[in-house]
């Protein structure tokens, strides 16, 4: 009797018992980690569609080559570890530790270059047109461009790319750290995962915001 | 001592029905008595009543699903989760082929957003669409990647509700800002240079 009661409130939702989410304290305590990780990326998400949407001129600089380009092919790239990533979590759960080491290897080599490519647009932004983190260029503000534009560009561009390039440099070290003690940190290989994506997730917000929204149509495929 | 309980329950899904009912109401009325004439406020109102409702609902909806009074659409997926209630960490997940498959569509959808970016249409219906799909790849990657869809809906309705309620009320600030856009001088103010 007192077992079937057990039984029933390990079964059904809502009912506590001894494993209400049935996960592991590390896995729960990721997704605690990625809600309130969210949480950032959103408030900063929303605070750049505010601060465009309340500037009178914002600038659209990005060109199809290099920034559309290298952003697109860095989606890819994130998109591709994510799935090796899938991959290394399926392997460490059926056992395969060689396998899932490789298919980490992979995700981290996706990762790292992920964050050339980024530092690469970011050095064509930098050097190549002059913007600053809290300072627009001199050619984005004259006539036929976007004069009076909010300087707000720079600090958000770079706040929020920087504030993911961070996450993604982070989740390889801590792949790294996953791979060399995968055998003591087996269960870990699924969490580190459950970061990963998250990474690859946000994004997926990131992009279409920050560059797609602010496309150069002047400079539509090299016209 | 078990009909007080089913009593119990009986009222309390009563109230959690009747405070989805009355979020609705709200919603409706505003809809009927302004007609969206504050733009974005009512629909952010709106928005925001609807989820409350789905917020009350849910707990009832559940309560209806376990007593067979609901089929539930993840039927498979929910037997062979308790099928394999043995432990705490249960191996669980997509097959390499969905997760390919799952991969395969988020770069399709990636490749219509970067296409969508060069059609020029107007940035509002560009916004509404590439957030659109950018929810259905973050679901996507959520939901098979994440394997979130083969964990307990007791974890799901604690992670999802409570960050798409938070971040809908980050977004309540959000109409403030074309306000602050009419507030400005339209014509760009030619910054005073202090040289030497």
């Amino acid at each position: 009797m007192a077992e079937a009661h057990v039984e029933s409130l390990a079964v059904n939702d809502w009912s506590g018992g001894v494993h209400p989410y049935r996960v592991g304290h590390r896995k729960l305590g990721m997704w605690l980690f990625i809600m309130s990780d969210s949480l950032t990326f959103g408030a900063l998400l929303i605070v750049y569609s505010y601060a465009r949407a309340s500037s009178v001129s914002w600038p659209t600089p990005f060109a199809f080559s290099p920034s559309i380009l290298f952003s697109s092919v860095m989606t890819l790239v994130l998109l591709s570890s994510s799935l090796t990533m899938v991959f290394a979590v399926s392997a460490a759960k059926q056992g395969k530790l060689g396998s899932a080491r490789k298919w980490l290897l992979a995700t981290m080599v996706l990762g790292l270059t992920f964050v050339v490519l980024h530092l690469m647009e970011w050095r064509h932004l930098m050097v190549d047109e002059g913007l600053q983190p809290f300072e627009l260029p001199k050619e984005w503000t004259e006539p036929g461009k976007w004069p009076g534009a909010s300087p707000l560009f720079g600090s958000t561009f770079f706040g929020i790319t920087g504030l993911h390039m961070f996450h993604v440099l982070t989740g390889v070290c801590y792949l790294g750290v996953v791979m060399a003690r995968i055998k003591k940190m087996k269960e870990d290989v699924e969490v580190s995962g459950l970061y990963w994506h998250f990474v690859d997730l946000v994004w997926m917000f990131v992009f279409p915001l920050i560059y797609l929204l602010s496309v150069d149509y002047h400079h539509v495929l090299g016209k | 001592m078990v009909d007080s309980k089913e009593r119990e329950i009986g009222a309390l899904n009563m109230v959690m029905l009747g405070l989805a009912v009355l979020a609705v109401g709200v919603a409706a009325w505003n809809v009927i008595s302004d007609g969206f004439r504050a733009g974005t406020d009512d629909l952010f109102l709106v928005l925001v009543c609807l989820m409350l409702a789905l917020l009350f609902a849910l707990p009832t909806l559940m309560w209806a699903q376990a007593n067979g009074k609901l089929t539930n659409p993840f039927a498979d997926e929910a037997i062979a989760e308790g099928a394999a209630d043995t432990g705490t960490h249960e191996a669980h997940g997509g097959s390499d082929r969905q997760n390919t498959i799952i991969w395969v569509s988020l770069l399709a959808l990636t490749g219509f957003e970067v296409l969508l970016a060069y059609i020029q249409v107007p940035i509002t219906l560009m916004l509404i669409v590439l957030m659109g799909a950018s929810i259905i790849k973050a679901a996507l990657i959520v939901a098979y990647f994440m394997h979130l869809k083969f964990e307990r809906l007791s974890l799901i309705l604690t992670i999802v509700p409570t960050l798409v309620v938070l971040l809908c009320l980050f977004a309540i600030f959000f109409p403030d800002s074309f306000r602050l856009h009419d507030m400005r001088p339209q014509e760009p103010v030619h910054q005073v240079e202090h040289e030497g």
